[in-house]
């Protein structure tokens, strides 16, 4: 009789139970959080070296527009990410240039993050996912493109909380931290972000949510021919 | 002929004088064979690596892609080509790239090939340091220099991206080629990687063709000549780029230097030959006024001036020769090349230089003695020929 009542409890647990790759959708799906607009503030930081940004940021969850506001000098530099298409409007240029699909490993702004790690699905569509006491260990697909050899992607209440990528000779080289995360719309919105480079002391992106206003973003701010004049 | 035993009796009369003005001769012989077997050296070093590791002895392209090398001007339908001289041939794709390990990125030009075709064609597979030559998709062959400056190793995957696609390539060989072009840049896949990553439907860039040695020119006209219109064939002269202007210029600066080397040594021999002729004047004035010509009498100064320099020039094609013998078996100037193709790795430059040994440099060389003669000629000549003798036998 009591085999009886533990049975169905298995099967339930099983059948709620998430394969790895759908707690990796998951929590990528997460990660993008709901549509805003906010200012971030992006802090790169290089032995006896900082540099501080402001950025004004419009998302809808899959996509993203961002316009420097300061400092002064790289104001009015802005980029815009629709999916595989990459647009970069440089003031000095006067020009809005489209980006190769290899643009999207660059730096943002000199910083350690990647156009790559502020918005795509990299991680889901170049590694296969394993799961290893807890941890998300993904292993590169045959043949993918990417220069990593494993990346472990630690979970916290199923959002984001560590991410560690290694080199293909299994030490690890990058570091992204995911904090504070604030709860909107059903969404979940990292607040605090932080990119270390393993390799080399001293190198570290911080990029903090400074305001955030939760709500529908103007379709023209993901127009490439706003990108010069800001919507 | 007794013109010329006199002239030679001279020579030999102020041993100590005729010694010094021959040794500025065996100086500038010495310096003409060694620049000539030097740039001839480099010219060849530079033909080398462009057409055995670099580029090709011929390549076949449209126009378009000459003028711009976009892979969106490759070929569609390859041409084809019939000529007796043409010893291999195989298609070759290339394309600017970036280069992503987990360290490093780099920009690049990527080169599509057939990994067995390219063997008939290049030294570069032949010259894999470790590892192996690609033998399928999904494989890249890196210069040694470019892998350790990304941070790959064997075994270890490289992403290939370019605007077009991406790819993630096993490295299977490292190649060392002593070329700097091949060891800093050089990157290889198959020729089906290639394509993809060109995101068009294109079957190469260009066709490379192996021709006989010192053939190249004359292939690439004839060629020119049958080709179907847009198409055009270049010679591995014309594919050097940059590096053949320095070549050109420097041949163009040391020529006219040694030019005034050669004027120089000359002028040294014929000052020392009119000291000697004002020192024997009352001697020519002699010899005039016993019959002799003073048309000969100044054939047998200029005659001087040429035994004198003679001398210095058999003295420097001794030692010049044996110093070219020494230069074009002997890599020598390896470590300076070693040195240039570090400061300018995507020149096309070898790590190894041999100098050129070729008999016509004794010729060149040998325009100092008719220089030294015609100059003879030309001043203490003159001097003869304006003598007076009755001025000198009256004892004034």
């Amino acid at each position: 009789m009591k085999g009886m009542l533990v049975f169905p409890w298995v099967l339930l647990t099983l059948a709620l139970a998430q394969s790895p790759l759908e707690k990796l959708q998951e929590a990528l799906d997460r990660l993008r959080g709901p549509a805003h607009q906010g200012v971030y503030e992006l802090r790169v930081e290089r032995p006896g070296l900082v540099r501080t940004y402001r950025l004004k940021v419009y998302t809808d969850g899959k996509r993203v527009h961002v316009r420097v506001l300061e400092p002064r000098s790289e104001a009015g530099q802005a980029f815009l990410s629709l999916g595989e298409d990459l647009y970069l409007y440089d003031p000095r240029l006067g020009r809005t240039l489209r980006l190769p699909p290899a643009g999207r490993g660059e730096r943002f702004l000199g910083s350690d993050l990647t156009y790559q790690d502020l918005m795509g699905r990299d991680l889901e569509e170049l590694f296969q996912v394993g799961e290893v006491q807890g941890v998300l260990v993904l292993t590169p697909k045959p043949g993918a493109p990417t220069p990593y050899g494993k990346v472990e992607m630690y979970l916290k209440d199923r959002l984001v909380e560590r991410i560690l990528y290694y080199d293909q000779r299994n030490l690890a080289v990058r570091e992204l931290k995911l904090s504070a995360y604030q709860r909107s719309d059903g969404a979940f919105l990292p607040r605090e972000m932080e990119l270390r480079d393993v390799e080399k002391p001293g190198y570290r992106t911080l990029l903090r949510i400074a305001e955030v206003q939760v709500g529908p973003v103007p379709e023209r701010c993901f127009n490439p021919l706003y990108l010069e004049r800001g919507c | 002929m007794s013109l010329l035993r006199l002239a030679w009796r001279n020579v030999l009369r102020q041993r100590r004088r005729t010694a010094l003005l021959s040794l500025v001769v065996v100086y500038v012989s010495v310096a003409v064979l060694f620049l000539f077997g030097f740039l001839d050296g480099y010219g060849e070093s530079l033909v080398e690596a462009y057409g055995q590791y670099v580029e090709a002895p011929v390549v076949v392209a449209q126009a378009l892609w000459w003028e711009d090398r976009d892979p969106e001007h490759g070929l569609r339908v390859m041409p084809s080509l019939t000529y007796p001289l043409i010893q291999a041939m195989s298609p070759r794709l290339s394309l600017y790239a970036l280069l992503r390990s987990p360290y490093h990125v780099q920009g690049g030009v990527v080169l599509g090939v057939k990994p067995e075709e390219e063997k008939a064609l290049s030294r570069v597979p032949s010259k894999v340091k470790e590892g192996r030559w690609l033998s399928g998709p999904g494989e890249v062959v890196l210069g040694y220099r470019l892998a350790q400056r990304l941070d790959v190793r064997l075994g270890e995957r490289l992403v290939v991206e370019t605007g077009q696609g991406a790819l993630g390539l096993e490295v299977v060989g490292l190649v060392q080629a002593g070329v700097g072009n091949v060891d800093f840049a050089g990157v290889y896949v198959h020729l089906e990687d290639a394509r993809r990553l060109s995101g068009r439907e294109i079957l190469a860039t260009h066709l490379a063709l192996k021709v006989p040695r010192g053939q190249e020119a004359r292939v690439a006209q004839k060629l020119n000549e049958n080709l179907p219109q847009g198409f055009l064939a270049k010679d591995v002269w014309e594919l050097m780029g940059p590096i053949r202007a320095d070549y050109e210029g420097s041949r163009l600066f040391y020529l006219p230097l040694l030019a005034l080397f050669m004027l120089l040594a000359a002028v040294a021999v014929v000052s020392t030959v009119y000291v000697s002729v004002r020192e024997r004047l009352r001697e020519f004035a002699i010899v005039e006024s016993l019959g002799l010509a003073p048309i000969h009498v100044a054939a047998q100064v200029a005659l001087e001036a040429a035994l004198a320099a003679a001398l210095g020039l058999m003295a420097g094609l001794l030692l010049g020769y044996a110093l070219l013998w020494y230069t074009s078996t002997h890599d020598v100037f390896g470590p300076l090349m070693r040195l240039s193709v570090e400061l300018l790795p995507e020149a096309g430059l070898s790590e190894h230089l041999y100098t050129a040994l070729r008999p016509i440099y004794a010729l060149y060389a040998s325009l100092v003695v008719v220089l030294s003669a015609l100059l003879a000629l030309l001043f203490p000549g003159r001097l003869v020929l304006r003598l007076d003798p009755s001025h000198y036998l009256r004892g004034e």
